[in-house]
């Protein structure tokens, strides 16, 4: 005991935190505070309270002025000899209960209060506390080679990936090449393609008012189809939205208040909230009627296409290009078939032309550019794939698996426990899932988001299966399965070290709102390297964490 | 009948815009008002409010009741007549017997019955097989003593002509004048009138008559058939009555019962709980800021109730008091129906020749009961403690709760796993909160069925209650009284088989729908159904349960969800052939009363030796007092609802049922943190202090709440904790006397008149603690009342405040507002433990607050905090006092068990407690005069042999800014149960 040296004086004692306090010797556990910090209080409970936890007037010692009354001690010294030291907080001291599983030896109850009776159970208790402790080192020497394997294979795993990135890279620069040479091939065939005027293949109305009349019926046709449907389906809706309306009046005139469901009344006031806004305006009679009107046949509207599209007016520029041609005699007519056409491929080329033998009517394009394409863009598609790939990849060696990677080892590993009426299953990495025993659909408790750092302070079981305290690594899973009544389900899968992977508790903390306790190797020595040898200091017998 | 009518259309179309109003400014979620009558909507009520304005617009009124002098007899403290109403149309009369009973204790008692009804000579409708009588077994529920007659009541010789007059109560100081007619009686003290039953001429006794089925076309509302008016009266409300799709077929017709009673002089009125309003009862006729419904007493499960309002809650207690400067009277209508309460106040013009002298204000109320009996109870005390305490000596005291009941409890619907509870129980401790019962709602059953325990989540509750155990921590589960309608569920079919269900007007068995759906309902009126309930509470056939399990009766008033107003029909019928309509407001009662009586033995050893039972119930009447604790039901987790929370506690203070808390946090909802704070700081001075929440709410115990709000909160449960010497001691006080636990100001200073209608402050027993919770969110001082010329110190830091007058104290959020007033002794126990069990050994501490006087008293009562061996005397019950002038501090005993030949017991436990001490005496304004001083002397041992004196060190500090000069008496080590005496001089 560090402290014990404060003790030793015979004739008078000195408060701890306040040297200017000192008492006779008799003082010294006299069952009466007298030192603001209760350092002359060790063996009792006549200080426990001194604590920011209690209520404080002037007069408890607390309140001296100026004094330190930060308690000076952790609790009540237990020896528990034949198994470890330990403090009890000074709350428990003689209040007539044997806390054997902090204080094995008995002695915080040393006054007997009520005629209670803590007989020294410390040879018992250490023994088995030995043995387990034995069992749990055991275990987690297993845990740490597990946890070693885990890492190994997420090493493995994490090589895989970056060797699939280096192959991914190496294929990729491949496909480049092979792009780059058939975007020149392609270039050439239409070069050539460019070059043949083929008069069949330019369309026959091509005339810009007559291309303008084609595409101007076709849009038109378009939009009244759609009008149509989109009206078909205003219809339907509306009607399904009074029915729902109906639903929900109904629903509001006779639901029972009594039944205390938070959901159901939610539902009703915001149903309240609806029924109360305004609805923006009724669908007016005149506006359908214009509809029926606007939908009719364009000939209905004084629109004939026929008018426009009927017989060929003017000549294509193209035709006025042959027609001029033709006066010229033979031997000119070649040289200027040849430089029309370069000159052609020229404006083509420079864009003042419009493309008549590629572009938007593909069914004037010649096979050789066809195939040329073809085969451009599968090689184009091959690039794409590579690259997703790789970024993929990439991504997954930039994701987080936790230290030393090591949840790559675990990915999409599931292990379950029953706990009532379902089956609770984390899948790692992935999600979590209610599975009813009786058969049923599965619920999903939430996907996993990330993992997270948080603190815990449980008291961790004989066996060890639990979170103990301190920070641990966690799953956050989110977005589940819509709860009625509630938000999504999620789910806080909280991990601490296990020689095997195991869950160990699941708690539905409030509505739909889960949380799993969860052991595995993958966590071991990662947090906390303090695990081993500490245990038992603040609690005998009961180790913070493994 | 014209005038009548103009008038309630006018009441109508006030409410309708009155509700009109109220919809447009309510927040969104509010109780829904169209499942609950309004008096308009409740034919007896809209009668009698209508004969009421009758009564008051017509001159001359004349009350038709008369008593006949012939028939009067006085015999033994008993008189008898028989009152005669005259009916106008017809010129018949009804012969309506009479009964006034004076008591030994100084309570009257008038009671009207109908004798032909008494004489079974009615015919009943629609072949109904209800009871023809008028209901007379309320008093065999709620009234248990002090009906014992008086023998020195005595007919006066000296009444005035037409008057009857008895002269009764301690030293005859009380005066009954009957006037025969009309009839009414006037009640006096010292010659002065208190009370007046019939002044306004509103009795008004609905006879049993035969329904003759008129040719007449419906009279359509609104329309003014002036003949019809000129000599029928409106038939309209007699018969069959609907409301929200529910059809009551009132085979009896119109039986109502109502009555004015006026209290001349009086401006204020306490009572009637439960309602969510202020202490001082409100005018409910109309006008700005008052009520115009009538105070209503329907015992229902009234779903988010609303603040400041007369409408009904879950329990009912037809008992009122008045008060005006030094004097408090009250009355106790004892009727099981459901009943209305019109409050109107009047001011009397001052006398011109008084100079100075200003008005007075007089106080009527109008009693309406649906049926029953007219019995009302009168008590003319003069000080408060005299009315409640002559009250509770009718209905019972308070029972003296276990020691654990009055600690923490911890409550959520609901801890879902036997895992989860005992994860909660075990944080309780890592956090080192002390808190000493865990609580289970409905979800613990299979399947809401009551006695079962779902196998899924509580498949050890044995081993749940082992851990609990261990820290001397217990468990209370839910047992509701509606049973479930499922095969294979023996419960259900033993309610079948052996009929002890409530039944249909049909006298076949009810079946209504509650949590469980489709269920059957106890009836606890039954003598075989209480003797069946009480079996189902051993331990060896409610498997899972043990020593450490106490119950919870909710839903007993009844809820019914698919019921009339979420209740049963009023033409059910109980055990007796007695409508649900006679005896709806006591049903609740008779359930916690089965479960007590179940709770008393429930195997071989308790059936020996009993253990005092806990129950918690939602409904409840006058008496349920006897049977343990009450809470305010569903409320909110909004800062007006911790606000509202105070006034009800007190008005349960000053009704009679003292161990009344709200759900801390509020049930509904999520409250913020700071209003979690506050609410546990309010909650540690609620005689029952439990901390509850919805299902759909989040967690929130103490512990989840973060810094600095966990802290805090411990503080507000250590501070309860370590008062609970205190609070047991008030708690015995209150099963003794009646005296509430948490009291409000015109209780402790009834000449006051400037507090009677303070309710947001509270004194704890008769320690002269006065606490003051904050109730609004941000607010960080606090106005606090002195009612006297007395000086305050504030708990937490000795402040000094000087009455009478308003101080305000610092309140942040980690502070209470709580003065200690000068002259009075309290004991504490400071050590911090896990549960109150825990506490049992453990040394006390004295604080002593001298203040203008230089005295100061107090108590201390003790016992083993669970079993009766108190009643044998097993106890500890001291007075401490300090006397000024000659500078010393002494424990007397107060048992009165120890001047006889104490028990085994009672010597049992006083050895058990030999070696428990008083650590510590603090003395808050100590006289300046002990500066210097060092030690004082203790001699022990007043109640017997004598130690020799000795020595032990006395602390004292000078008073600095503000702060009182305190002294501490170092380890006196006086025993806690022994007589000593410590002189300071």
């Amino acid at each position: 005991m560090k402290v014990a040296k404060f003790y030793k004086d015979a004739a008078s004692f000195t408060c701890i935190s306040n040297p200017s306090l000192s008492f006779p010797v008799s003082r010294l556990n006299d069952d009466y505070c007298d030192c603001p910090d209760g350092s002359d209080e060790p063996g009792t409970s006549a200080c426990a309270h001194l604590s920011p936890l209690s209520p404080h007037t002037p007069a408890d010692g607390a309140g001296a002025a100026g004094s330190n009354t930060t308690l000076a001690l952790p609790g009540f010294y237990c020896k528990n000899k034949g198994h470890i030291p330990t403090y009890v907080p000074f709350t428990s001291v003689n209040d007539g209960i044997c806390d054997y599983e902090v204080c094995c030896d008995g002695s915080e109850e040393w006054e007997g209060v009520g005629g209670v009776k803590c007989e020294d159970r410390c040879q018992s208790i250490g023994k088995e506390w030995r043995k387990q402790d034995e069992a749990r080192q055991k275990s987690l020497g297993n845990a740490g080679k597990k946890r070693k394997e885990l890492v190994a294979e997420a090493g493995r795993l994490r090589k895989q990936v970056e060797d699939r990135i280096q192959s991914l890279g190496t294929e990729m620069e491949g496909s480049e090449i092979k792009v780059k040479q058939l975007e020149q091939e392609v270039a050439e065939v239409e070069r050539k393609e460019k070059g043949k005027v083929v008069r069949g293949n330019v369309p026959k109305k091509a005339g810009k008012l007559g291309v303008l009349v084609g595409l101007a019926k076709q849009r038109t046709e378009e939009l009244r189809e759609t009008l149509e449907r989109v009206r078909g389906e205003r219809d339907s809706s509306t009607s399904r939205l009074q029915e729902l309306e109906g639903i929900l009046s109904t629903f509001k005139e006779e639901y029972n208040p009594n039944f205390n469901d938070e959901g159901v009344k939610r539902a009703v006031r915001a149903w309240e909230d609806y029924a109360a806004r305004d609805k923006g305006p009724e669908p007016e009679a005149a506006h359908d009627r214009d509809l029926d009107a606007i939908t009719g046949s364009d000939k209905d509207n004084g629109l004939d296409w026929e008018e426009y599209e009927g017989d060929d007016e003017s000549e294509s520029e193209t035709d006025k290009v042959y027609a001029f041609e033709s006066y010229l005699p033979p031997s000119l007519r070649g040289w200027v078939d040849q430089k029309l056409r370069d000159l052609r491929v020229t404006l083509v080329d420079s864009g003042i032309l419009a493309d008549t033998t590629a572009g938007s009517s593909s069914g004037g394009e010649s096979k050789a550019v066809t195939d040329a394409k073809n085969r451009l863009t599968a090689a184009e598609k091959e690039v794409e794939k590579h690259r997703k790939s790789l970024n993929e990849h990439q991504d997954d060696l930039a994701k987080d698996f936790g230290p030393d990677d090591v949840f790559r080892a675990l990915k999409d590993q599931c292990v379950s426990t029953d706990a009532g009426e379902y089956t609770y299953e984390v899948c790692f990495l992935s999600k979590t899932t209610q599975k009813p025993k009786k058969g049923g659909g599965h619920t999903n408790m939430g996907n996993f988001v990330r993992l997270e750092r948080i603190v815990v302070d449980d008291e961790l079981p004989p066996n060890g299966k639990g979170l103990g305290s301190g920070e641990r690594i966690a799953m956050k899973h989110e977005n589940g399965q819509h709860c009625w009544n509630g938000p999504n389900r999620s789910t806080m899968v909280v991990l601490a070290c296990s020689e095997s992977n195991e869950v160990w508790k699941i708690v539905e903390e409030e509505k739909c709102v889960y949380r799993m306790e969860v052991g595995t190797p993958a966590v071991c020595e990662v947090l906390g390297a303090s695990a081993a040898g500490v245990e038992g200091k603040k609690a005998g017998g009961v180790r913070d964490e493994l | 009948m014209l005038k009548v009518n103009g008038w309630s259309s006018r009441w109508a179309s006030l409410l309708l815009l009155c509700l009109a109003v109220c919809s447009l400014i309510t927040p969104a979620v509010t109780v829904k008002h169209e499942n609950f009558k309004t008096c308009d909507q409740s034919g007896f009520c809209k009668r009698n409010r209508a004969y009421a304005d009758t009564a008051l617009a017509t001159s001359n009124w004349a009350s038709p009741y008369s008593l006949d002098a012939a028939s009067v007899k006085f015999e033994k403290g008993i008189l008898t007549g028989i009152v005669s109403k005259k009916i106008a149309t017809t010129g018949e009369t009804v012969r309506l017997p009479l009964t006034v009973a004076f008591y030994e204790s100084g309570t009257a008692r008038v009671t009207i019955d109908e004798e032909r009804r008494q004489k079974g000579d009615i015919e009943l409708r629609h072949g109904s097989k209800a009871k023809k009588q008028r209901y007379n077994e309320a008093e065999k529920w709620a009234v248990v003593g002090g009906t014992s007659v008086s023998t020195g009541a005595a007919a006066s010789k000296d009444a005035e002509a037409g008057t009857t007059k008895i002269v009764y109560g301690p030293a005859s100081i009380f005066e009954a004048v009957i006037r025969h007619a009309p009839f009414g009686v006037d009640f006096k003290r010292d010659g002065e009138t208190q009370i007046k039953f019939n002044d306004q001429g509103m009795l008004n006794m609905e006879h049993w008559r035969p329904k003759v089925d008129k040719p007449v076309a419906e009279k359509k509302e609104g329309e003014e058939d002036v003949a019809a008016e000129a000599d029928a009266e409106d038939e309209g409300t007699w018969w069959d009555e609907s409301f929200g799709g529910n059809t009551d077929s009132k085979p009896r017709g119109p039986e109502a019962v109502a009555m004015d009673i006026t209290f001349p002089g009086y401006q204020h009125v306490y009572g009637v709980a439960e309602h969510a309003g202020p202490l001082s009862l409100k005018e409910s006729r109309g006008g700005d800021g008052k009520y115009s419904e009538p105070y209503r007493l329907y015992n229902s499960d009234v779903f988010e109730y609303e603040m400041d309002s007369p409408m009904t809650l879950y329990g009912a207690i037809p008992f009122m008091q008045a008060q005006k400067k030094d004097s408090t009277v009250g009355v106790f209508w004892l009727n099981a129906a459901e009943t209305w309460i019109d409050v109107t106040k009047s001011t009397t013009a001052a006398n011109p020749l008084s100079f100075g002298i200003g008005s007075s204000v007089t106080t009527q109320t109008h009693w309406i009961s649906e049926t029953g009996l007219l019995d009302v109870f009168v008590f003319l005390g003069p000080k408060p403690q005299d009315v409640i305490g002559a009250y509770s000596e009718l209905t019972g005291y308070t029972q003296l709760p276990q020691q654990f009941a009055i600690a923490y409890h911890q409550c959520r619907w609901n801890y879902v796993t036997d895992d989860d509870v005992k994860d909660v129980d075990r944080k309780f401790d890592r956090y080192n909160i002390p808190y000493d019962v865990i609580w289970l709602d409905i979800e613990y059953t299979e399947g809401k069925k009551y006695f079962t325990w779902d196998p899924m989540t509580f498949p050890d509750p044995l081993g749940m209650n082992k851990q609990l155990d261990e820290h001397e921590r217990k468990l209370v589960a839910i047992i509701d009284p509606h049973i479930k309608n499922e095969a294979n569920y023996p419960i259900v079919e033993e309610l079948k088989s052996k009929d002890l269900a409530v039944h249909n007007k049909d006298d076949n068995i009810y079946e209504g729908w509650c949590w469980p759906g489709s269920s059957y309902w106890i009836d606890c009126f039954s003598p075989k159904g209480r003797e069946w309930w009480k079996g189902l509470f051993r331990y060896d056939k409610f498997k899972g349960t043990a020593k450490n399990v106490f119950i919870w009766n909710d839903m007993n008033e009844p809820s019914v969800f698919n019921g009339p107003e979420t209740t049963m029909p009023k033409d059910n019928l109980h055990h007796g052939h007695w409508e649900h309509r006679d005896l709806h407001n006591i049903n609740g009662m008779t359930l916690v009363n089965a479960t007590y009586e179940a709770l008393l033995a429930r195997d071989k050893s308790e059936d020996k030796h009993h253990v005092r039972p806990f129950v918690l119930t939602r409904s409840f009447y006058s008496g349920s007092q006897r049977l343990g604790a009450m809470w305010t039901g569903d409320n909110q987790a909004a800062w007006p609802h911790l606000e509202a929370s105070i006034p009800m506690v007190l008005s349960m203070g000053v009704s009679g049922f003292p161990f009344a808390g709200a759900d801390v946090g509020g049930f509904f909802g999520n409250p913020s943190k700071e209003l979690l704070t506050r609410w546990y700081q309010a909650g540690a001075f609620y005689p029952f202090f439990r901390g509850h929440a919805h299902i759909d709410t989040r967690r929130r115990e103490p512990y989840l709440a973060g810094e600095p709000y966990t802290q805090i909160i411990t503080q507000a449960l250590r501070l309860r904790y370590s008062l609970l010497p205190a609070w047991y001691t008030a708690f015995h006080e209150a099963s003794v006397s009646g005296a509430p636990i948490v009291r409000p100001n015109y209780y402790v200073h009834p000449g006051d008149e400037k507090g009677f209608d303070i309710d947001d402050q509270l004194y704890l027993g008769s320690y002269g603690l006065l606490a003051k919770p904050v109730t609004k969110e941000g607010q960080e001082g606090q106005d606090i009342y002195l009612a006297d010329k007395e000086k305050y110190f504030d708990y937490f830091d000795f402040w000094t405040y000087e009455g009478p007058g308003t101080v305000t104290v610092a309140a942040p959020l980690e502070t209470i507002p709580l003065l200690m007033q000068g002259g009075h002794i309290f004991p504490r126990r400071d050590r911090p433990r896990r549960s109150s069990g825990l506490m049992r050994y453990d040394p006390f501490t004295l604080v002593v607050v001298l203040g203008h006087s230089g005295d100061a008293e107090g108590t201390l009562y003790l016992d083993d905090g669970e079993s009766f061996d108190f009643e044998a005397g097993a106890s500890i019950h001291r007075r401490f006092s300090f006397v000024g002038a000659t500078s010393t501090l002494m424990s007397e005993d107060l048992a009165a068990a120890a001047a006889a030949a104490p028990s085994k017991k009672a010597k049992d436990y006083l050895k058990l407690m030999e070696k428990v001490r008083v650590e510590k005496i603090i003395i808050v304004n100590a006289p300046a005069a002990w500066k210097g001083k060092e030690e004082v002397e203790i001699s022990e041992g007043l109640d017997g042999e004598s130690a020799a004196a000795r020595k032990v060190t006395l602390d004292w500090h000078p008073k600095e800014a503000g702060k009182a000069a305190w002294a501490v008496v170092r380890d006196p080590g006086v025993r806690i149960g022994g007589g000593w005496k410590i002189g300071f001089a």
